[in-house]
């Protein structure tokens, strides 16, 4: 391990979110605020302490510089700052980047938010045009590519080379269901049939409707220091980054190199590589699923299972409960809730919470080492993080 | 709805990207052909992507290509595709090597099928634009 690897170097001590779901009335910078909030009174901190401050875009924000804008909002003046983009993966490059900075001295509490409101903020036509209009304007969109199309080609490649079904597809979504039907303030709790799937109307095929995820307005926010800090500080349960790896392949669908392995490979295998641990030394994992073969893809890319095998060891039953690693346990983008860039933010909520034994009755028993995989723009951006408890340092 | 909104979004040609709009105005694909280390590519640039080069030369593509993958789109990206829908947004893989986006014309998008073969279709959608679709190849 190099001197300057990140492993270990800085904790995380607050986390909050915000409602989410439909959240009428009010503004991302609101569903900001009040994420942020709670964030700073759960690691028992005075917003004055908060010198960093990381954020994503908002589409329904008319601010070019969320983080900025926010920082007002809040009363906030702090020495580090920047609004970070590269769409679904954004998430786990702020906890990178926060902790980069605090190694570095940049800052030595940093706030990392953000929150849109997809659902109310926007018409819903005009919040699918937010995003196609991710997609080149010279060489995709004049064609009528959805973002959603992107990632579809891939399932369906994957569904060609590797035999994947649509029922193993639907199967991720009801698992998915099933997860936030435990969640409090998930958006879509009422439980759902592979046959509800496969009958919810197509979308862009193979994606019926309950294959994608959801809508929503939301935000979630984490306060992050340096481990020597959150010691001094007395924090009862520090959740520490172990590692931490991005992969960028591509921009356009295009030139992906593979439409069935992605970047995740290599962003996963450079943050196990930092962490010292593996796939299977796992516990709990947050994976991005803003589709459902999105997660069977992930699943083998993150080496939770061989390649090709991801829809079988999707429905046998590895992905919940008294499976192998189970993920999303609090419904993901698919049932909780999908604000856009903060939507991998959840994930990170859910793993934090595992790893500090705080799910209630969503508990995975003895979770101490977590994953969190952010993906977006039809896999042209990966970024992995594995978060630990104090027993795996 | 805003009038933008209702409307499809089209290229707007720039000095990388010139060139190959007008090659297909005039019933073209161009590809660019590395002179130094034979890389072919889509789409048009200042650089060669492999080797850096700025040596490149247009070369119209043969118009043959494959599906690499397809999805057809029941629930449309906005407004302006609404009337089209369903269509098949195609991965074509050319046979010089390169892939695109193109979408479906010639026929009903539910008999598109992996590697099925397709030819170039040059369909005019404005005085300045000219977009490469594919029909079913024979």
């Amino acid at each position: 391990m190099s001197e300057a690897s990140l492993r270990g170097k800085a904790a995380i001590i607050g986390i909050g979110q915000s409602p989410v779901g439909k959240v009428p009335g009010r503004s991302p910078l609101w569903l900001a605020a009040d994420a942020a909030q709670k964030a700073i009174a759960d690691a028992g901190l005075k917003k004055t302490a908060i010198d960093g401050v990381l954020s994503g875009h908002a589409f329904a924000s008319p601010f070019h510089r969320f983080s900025i804008a926010f920082s007002e909002y809040f009363g906030l003046q702090p020495t580090f700052s920047n609004t970070l983009q590269v769409s679904g993966a954004t998430a786990a490059t702020m906890f990178s980047i926060g902790a980069a900075a605090i190694q570095a001295g940049l800052a030595e509490n940093v706030l990392i938010v953000a929150a849109d409101s997809l659902m109310t903020g926007l018409s819903p036509d005009l919040a699918l045009r937010s995003l196609t209009e991710s997609r080149d304007q010279q060489y995709e969109m004049p064609f009528g590519i959805p973002v959603a199309n992107t990632f579809a080609m891939t399932a369906h490649r994957h569904m060609k080379e590797f035999g994947t079904t649509a029922e193993q597809l639907a199967e991720v979504a009801v698992i998915h269901r099933r997860h936030a039907s435990r969640t409090p303030g998930a958006q879509q709790t009422k439980p759902i049939t592979i046959e509800d799937v496969l009958t919810s109307g197509m979308v862009t095929t193979p994606y019926h409707k309950l294959d994608c995820s959801l809508i929503s307005d939301g935000g979630a926010a984490f306060v992050l220091t340096s481990a020597a800090r959150a010691k001094g500080l007395g924090i009862a349960k520090p959740i520490y980054i172990l590692g931490a790896g991005e992969c960028y392949t591509h921009e356009h669908i295009f030139l992906m190199p593979s439409l069935t392995t992605t970047g995740a490979v290599e962003s996963s295998r450079k943050a196990y590589t930092m962490a010292g641990y593996g796939p299977h030394d796992l516990h709990t994992a947050g994976v991005y699923d803003c589709f459902t073969g999105t997660v069977i893809m992930m699943l083998e890319d993150l080496g939770f299972c061989p390649k090709g095998e991801g829809g079988p060891y999707a429905v046998s039953g590895e992905i919940t409960y008294s499976g192998r690693i189970p993920i999303n346990t609090h419904g993901g983008l698919l049932s909780f809730a999908h604000p856009g860039i903060p939507g991998s933010l959840f994930h990170f909520h859910e793993v934090i919470a595992q790893l500090r034994g705080h799910c209630g009755e969503r508990q995975v028993p003895g979770a101490e080492l977590g994953l969190v995989h952010s993906l977006g723009a039809g896999f042209a951006t990966n970024a992995t993080t594995i978060l630990g408890t104090e027993n795996t340092l | 709805m805003s009038v933008d909104a209702a409307r499809k979004p089209l290229p707007a040609p720039d000095p990388d990207t010139a060139r190959l709009w007008e090659g297909l105005r005039q019933g073209k694909l161009l590809l660019q052909h590395c002179d130094d280390c034979k890389h072919v590519q889509y789409y048009q640039q200042a650089l060669c992507r492999a080797c850096g080069s700025e040596n490149l030369t247009h070369r119209p593509a043969s118009g043959h290509g494959k599906v690499h993958s397809f999805s057809v789109v029941h629930r449309a990206p906005g407004p302006a595709f609404k009337a089209d829908v369903p269509y098949a947004v195609l991965l074509v893989e050319l046979q010089e090597g390169p892939r695109m986006i193109s979408t479906y014309v010639g026929g009903n998008p539910a008999e598109v099928t992996f590697d099925m073969d397709v030819t170039l279709v040059c369909e005019q959608v404005s005085d300045e634009i000219t977009l490469p679709r594919f029909r079913r190849a024979g």
